[in-house]
């Protein structure tokens, strides 16, 4: 789910950049610094919409550097336990299937895959039901439930299900219109 | 600082480790999932402290927090069960089934207490909007070689774009924003723009928190479906 959400960092800056473009300078380290990175709380810091607040730089002891208290707003992606989200599909095996929502990497596990559907090994493994009519494989679009989630330096990674009622296939790619 | 940013994030999971008072502490143990690291997550963050949700940190006491450990998803699918990995810390107890709702639930009012003070939810049509804004700037700048768009940015704008199913975020807000008269929670409200419902059944069934208020908020769900039909685009 996506948040926009204020944030504060305390930003260091070396003397070489101070004049008169010292805050272009501070916003664009704050965007090389902050955008793309994972945070436990947060999730992913998408994008940064704006900055609200510079504070005043105090001057570090002995090094010179400056630290000013930036407050800003981001546009974040973080997945919480019971969401409900539509994935794709990146790789099945006999242990379930990985599937990818925007940054986030999630892992459906064949226990939490309906019983009627089995795998089937080959160049494209997937999981259909016993009549065929319905497939996951590499690209199918999925919807599922987050149920549980771990949080890695750079990466939040999860746990889903689809075994749950209006849960499962979306769209198949290997299904001509 | 991490940790204690992690700690102070789980405010309110410290008052739910207190309510978990007669488990066993290698239950509790395991059953933390989240594992919050680093030093370039805590430095420089500053944690804003989260507003007073004693009201709510106490109806989760009350609700009884029970989590579900990884190690159990691994030796059995089923989730009633696994809930009392935590619970049946002894051999003689019977199992109990529990039911997943209580879980859901907590999820719902958790949305709204780990987040820090003013944050807004967004839809994924909303999402889209803002994204492409940013998107059409960083266009512009890309142009410079020394910025490089960042490969999280990329994979949120692709997913948001396909995920946005409305043609306008803005009436599809409005029309959710009305269900907070009948105790729709502002998750819940989001969670039902992204799953773009057809019936009331599908939105019970993605959303069981949403049975809490049944007799509340089925008419105004029942409208709200048929509104945003309107403002969804063809497939």
């Amino acid at each position: 789910m996506f948040f926009h959400i204020t944030l504060e960092r305390n930003m260091q800056l070396h003397p070489r950049h101070f004049g008169p473009h010292l805050r272009d300078k501070l916003v664009a380290k704050l965007m090389k610094d902050v955008e793309g990175t994972c945070s436990g709380r947060h999730g992913f810091v998408v994008a940064i919409t704006g900055v609200e607040d510079i504070g005043k730089g105090l001057i570090r002891e002995g090094t010179g550097f400056v630290t000013f208290p930036v407050k800003y707003q981001a546009v974040v992606f973080r997945p919480f336990k019971g969401e409900i989200l539509e994935a794709v599909v990146t790789m099945v095996n006999k242990m379930g299937f990985f599937a990818e929502a925007g940054p986030v990497q999630i892992f459906v596990s064949n226990h939490l895959i309906p019983d009627d559907m089995e795998f089937q090994s080959g160049d494209m493994p997937n999981y259909t039901t016993s009549d065929g009519s319905v497939k996951i494989q590499k690209d199918s679009e999925v919807r599922l439930k987050i149920i549980g989630t771990r949080v890695d330096a750079t990466e939040i990674f999860c746990i889903g299900t689809i075994k749950d009622d209006f849960l499962g296939v979306i769209n198949d790619p290997g299904v001509t219109a | 600082m991490a940790d204690k940013a992690g700690k102070g994030s789980a405010f309110p999971g410290g008052n739910d480790l207190g309510s978990l008072k007669g488990k066993s502490a290698a239950a509790l143990k395991e059953s933390h999932v989240e594992i919050e690291l680093s030093d370039s997550d805590g430095e420089g963050f500053i944690e804003t402290p989260l507003p007073s949700s004693k009201g709510k940190s106490s109806a989760e006491a009350k609700s009884g927090k029970k989590r579900v450990s990884f190690s159990s998803l691994k030796t059995s699918g089923d989730l009633g069960k696994s809930s009392n990995v935590g619970k049946a810390g002894g051999k003689g107890s019977l199992p109990q089934a529990t039911p997943l709702e209580p879980l859901i639930a907590e999820t719902q009012l958790k949305l709204e207490l780990e987040l820090p003070k003013g944050a807004r939810l967004l839809m994924d049509c909303e999402a889209a909007e803002v994204l492409q804004d940013i998107h059409e700037h960083m266009t512009v700048l890309s142009q410079d070689p020394k910025i490089k768009m960042p490969e999280s940015f990329s994979k949120a704008f692709q997913y948001s774009k396909v995920n946005d199913h409305y043609n306008n975020a803005k009436a599809v807000r409005q029309v959710l924003e009305t269900l907070k008269l009948n105790a729709v929670t502002d998750g819940e409200i989001c969670l039902m723009g992204n799953v773009c419902p057809e019936n009331v059944d599908e939105v019970y069934a993605l959303i069981p928190s949403l049975k809490g208020n049944i007799e509340k908020n089925e008419v105004a769900l029942k409208d709200a479906i048929a509104s945003l039909a309107k403002f969804r685009t063809p497939k």
